[in-house]
C-alpha cells in the first residue's frame, strides 16, 4: 500500500524492470553455481533486461491492449502482471482477481479429465468446489466438450484443449482478464466466439490486458494501446495512434530499407487499410481467404485519368503480383480532394508467411509518379495447407 | 507473505485437490488404485515374517516392521520433493497461488499414503499381540514427523529447481540416513557401547526420536530419556523453519528459472 502512487488503477505499474539472468547452458549443476559464486555473478553483465522502467496503470474496466515486435517483452509483462514471475525493479499493484490466458490449457495435468481439471484450475484461480460447480455446465457448454468431458487431456485435440482453456479462464468471472494471443488459435468458428465473450466481457466492466498480433482486431477491442519496443514504454494512448507509430517502426524495420516512399506528391495515398472476407480490419490472412485493401488518397488538384496500382512481393522483394486499374480495364475519369477506393483480392493462394505491399498512384501514360509506397505494408499469411512453392495452384490427381 | 497458515486455510480446496490430483496419478491407471497403498505395508510385513522366519534372524519382527513403514513415509516423501515444484512447472509458469501449496500437497498425499500403511501397522500389531506403551503422545510424534517431511520437503523441492544434482546427493544422503536411524535396529542395540554424549548426537537425528517414539507408543520398548526425544522432535520443526525460510528466499525466482 505505498502512498506515492495514484489509486485510481486496479492494475498500477510504477517504474518496474524484469532482468534475466542467462544460463551459459540451460540447467545450473553445482559446479556452475561455484564458478558463479567465484566469479562473484558479474553482477549486471549476463543478465538480460526483458523490461526495463515500465509505468503504467490501467483503470477499471479497461481494455488495454499491447503491442510489439516479438521479444518486445509482452508476455513477460503479462506474467508479471499474473504473479508468476517477480519484478526485478518497481513494484506492480493489482486489486481483484486475476485469470490468465497466458497459454491456454497450460495448467492441465494430461493424466485428468477435463472434469478434475477444470476444477483444478478453479481452485487455483481461488473459486471453492460450489462456485465450480455452478459454472461447470456453462464451461462445458463454451468449450463445446460434450461427453469428452469425462477423458483425460491427452486424448484432447489441440482445438478442444484450446477451448476448454478459454473457457475455464473466462468463467471463473475475474475482475482482471489477461490475454495472451489468444486470438491466434482456434479455428475462425472460435475465434468469433471469443471475440464475443471479450466483447461481453467488456459490457460487464472488467478490466482486461490483451497482446495480440493482430493489429486490426486489437485496435478495434482496446480502449487504450501500451506499445512495447525492446523492453520499454514506446507509447501508450489512442489506439488509432499507436498502432499507427507502431506500424510506423515495425515497418521501418520489416521492410529492411526496401521500403521507399516517393513521387510528385500532387496526389497521395494517404492510408491503406487491409480487411478481410468479413470485413474486419486485420494484417493476418488465411491463405486462399479473401483481402480487400481500402486504399484512401488525397488529390491536391484534380487530375484527370489516374492509375492506381499495387503489387504483392515476398518479405525479400521478390514479386509475387502485380496489377494495376489500367491493366484490368478501370477507368478512373478523375480524382480531387479526398476519396477511397477498394482493392479486392478474391482469394490470396499464397504460401504462409510475410508479404509486402506496395502501391502506386500515377498518370496513364506512366510519366508521371504522383506518388508510391513501396513495400509499405506488410501483412502476414497463415496456411493449414502444406504445399511447395511460392502459391498454391489448385490440382488433383488421378489414377 | 503467501507462506503463513491463514494462507492454506483459505486455500483448503485447492490443497485439498492437488492432494487428490498427486494420488490420482500415482495410482493411475492401476486396476487397484490407492488400495495399493493397504496392499503395499501387507505385503511387506508378509514376506519380512516369511524370510525372516526362514533364515532364522535373530530380530524382533514388530520392531523391523514398524521401523520400515515409519521410514517409508519419510522416504517416499522425500523421493516426491524433488518433483513438487519441478513436476509443476506448467503451474507455477502460468498461474498465480502461493507456491506453498505445491510441497504441502505432496506431503499431504504422503500423509494419506501413511494413514493407510499405519492402519495396516496398527492391525498388524493388534494381531501380534502387542503391548502399547504410552499411546498420549503418539500424536507429538506423528505430527513432528510431518514437519519433518514438509521441512526437507520445502528445501529439496526449492534447491532443485536451481540444482539438478539434488537428487544425486539426496540418494546418498538417505542411504547414509537410513543406517544412522534406527529403522532395522533398537537405539540400545548400538548405544550401550558408546558415552552419553553419543546419545546426544544420536538423537540429534530427528528420525532417531521420531522412531523411539513410535516404537515406545506402540510396541512399549523401554524408555529411552523423553529429554533425548525432545531434542529430536525439536530438530523436525527447526528444519521445518529452515524449509519455511528456505523456501520463501527462493520462491520469487521460481518462475524465471522453470
Amino acid at each position: 500500500m505505498s502512498k506515492t502512487l495514484p489509486d485510481d488503477g486496479v492494475i498500477v505499474v510504477d517504474n518496474m524492470s524484469k532482468a534475466f539472468r542467462l544460463h551459459r547452458s540451460g540447467t545450473r549443476t553445482v559446479k556452475s553455481a561455484v564458478v558463479d559464486l567465484v566469479k562473484r555473478r558479474g553482477a549486471g553483465k549476463n543478465m538480460f533486461w526483458a523490461l526495463r522502467d515500465v509505468s503504467f496503470s490501467v483503470g477499471k474496466g479497461e481494455t488495454l491492449g499491447i503491442v510489439g515486435a516479438n521479444g518486445a517483452g509482452k508476455s513477460t509483462l503479462l506474467s508479471l502482471l499474473a504473479g508468476t514471475k517477480t519484478p526485478t525493479k518497481g513494484s506492480i499493484r493489482t486489486q481483484g482477481t486475476i485469470s490468465s490466458l497466458l497459454e491456454l490449457g497450460a495448467g492441465f495435468h494430461p493424466d485428468l479429465t477435463g472434469r478434475e481439471n477444470v476444477y483444478l484450475a478453479g481452485a487455483i484461480m481461488g473459486l471453492s468446489r460450489k462456485q465450480m460447480r455452478e459454472r461447470f455446465d456453462a464451461i462445458v457448454e463454451f468449450a463445446g466438450m460434450g461427453e469428452f468431458i469425462d477423458q483425460p487431456v491427452k486424448h484432447y485435440s489441440s482445438g478442444m484443449y484450446v477451448r476448454l482453456g478459454f473457457a475455464v479462464s473466462v468463467e471463473v468471472d475475474p475482475d482482471i482478464l489477461l490475454i495472451d494471443e489468444v486470438l491466434a488459435v482456434g479455428d475462425d468458428n472460435f475465434q468469433k466466439k471469443c471475440l464475443a465473450k471479450i466483447e461481453a466481457f467488456r459490457k460487464l466492466g472488467k478490466t482486461m490486458l490483451i497482446i495480440s498480433h493482430d493489429l486490426g482486431t486489437i485496435q478495434s477491442i482496446s480502449d487504450r494501446i501500451l506499445f512495447l519496443d525492446e523492453g520499454r514504454v514506446a507509447g501508450i494512448g489512442d489506439p488509432h495512434e499507436t498502432i499507427g507509430g507502431y506500424r510506423a517502426l515495425s515497418r521501418a524495420r520489416q521492410t529492411q530499407g526496401h521500403e521507399r516512399e516517393w513521387g510528385t506528391g500532387e496526389a497521395r495515398i494517404d492510408d491503406v487499410v487491409f480487411e478481410n472476407g468479413e470485413g474486419r480490419a486485420t494484417d493476418t490472412f488465411a491463405s486462399g481467404g479473401a483481402v480487400r485493401c481500402r486504399i484512401r488518397y488525397t488529390a491536391r488538384k484534380r487530375i484527370e485519368d489516374p492509375v492506381f496500382g499495387f503489387s504483392l512481393s515476398q518479405a525479400d522483394t521478390r514479386l509475387v503480383f502485380g496489377s494495376n486499374t489500367q491493366v484490368e480495364s478501370v477507368r478512373i475519369d478523375a480524382i480531387e480532394g479526398k476519396g477511397e477506393l477498394v482493392l479486392t483480392l478474391k482469394e490470396l493462394p499464397v504460401a504462409a508467411g510475410n508479404y509486402l505491399f506496395s502501391f502506386s498512384l500515377h498518370s496513364s501514360d506512366h510519366r508521371e509518379n504522383y506518388h508510391r509506397l513501396d513495400y509499405a505494408f506488410s501483412i502476414t499469411v497463415l496456411s493449414e495447407a502444406r504445399f511447395e512453392g511460392v502459391c498454391r495452384i489448385p490440382c488433383s490427381w488421378e489414377i | 507473505m503467501s507462506l503463513w497458515p491463514h494462507e492454506l486455510v483459505k486455500r483448503r480446496e485447492l490443497i485439498w485437490i492437488l492432494i487428490q490430483r498427486n494420488l490420482k496419478i500415482r495410482y493411475k491407471s492401476s486396476v487397484l488404485g490407492v488400495f495399493w497403498s493397504l496392499l503395499g505395508p501387507l505385503f511387506l510385513i508378509l514376506i519380512y515374517s516369511v524370510f525372516l522366519g526362514l533364515i532364522r534372524v535373530p530380530i524382533h519382527l514388530p520392531t523391523l516392521v514398524s521401523g520400515i513403514i515409519v521410514w517409508q513415509f519419510l522416504a517416499m516423501c522425500l523421493g516426491d520433493s524433488l518433483q513438487s515444484i519441478l513436476g509443476n512447472a506448467n503451474l507455477v509458469t502460468k498461474a498465480s497461488f502461493p507456491r506453498v501449496i505445491l510441497p504441502v500437497s505432496m506431503v499431504g498425499a504422503n500423509v494419506v499414503n501413511f494413514a493407510f500403511s499405519f492402519v495396516v501397522l496398527l492391525g498388524y500389531l493388534l494381531w501380534a499381540g502387542t503391548s502399547f506403551g504410552v499411546l498420549w503422545w503418539l500424536p507429538a510424534v506423528v505430527v513432528s514427523q510431518i514437519a519433518l517431511c514438509l521441512g526437507l520437503t520445502l528445501i529439496i523441492g526449492s534447491v532443485n529447481v536451481f540444482f539438478r544434482d539434488t537428487e544425486h546427493v539426496l540418494s546418498v544422503v538417505m542411504l547414509a540416513w537410513f543406517f544412522m536411524s534406527p529403522v532395522i535396529y533398537e537405539p540400545e542395540m548400538v548405544m550401550g557401547s558408546f558415552p552419553e554424549w553419543v546419545h546426544w548426537l544420536f538423537f540429534v537425528n530427528p528420525m532417531s526420536g521420531v522412531l523411539t517414539g513410535y516404537r515406545m507408543a506402540l510396541l512399549g520398548s523401554d524408555p529411552v530419556p523423553p529429554e533425548m526425544i525432545g531434542v529430536s522432535l525439536a530438530v523436525c520443526w527447526l528444519l521445518l523453519g529452515i524449509g519455511l525460510w528456505v523456501f520463501r528466499v527462493s520462491e520469487p525466482r521460481f518462475g524465471d528459472e522453470l
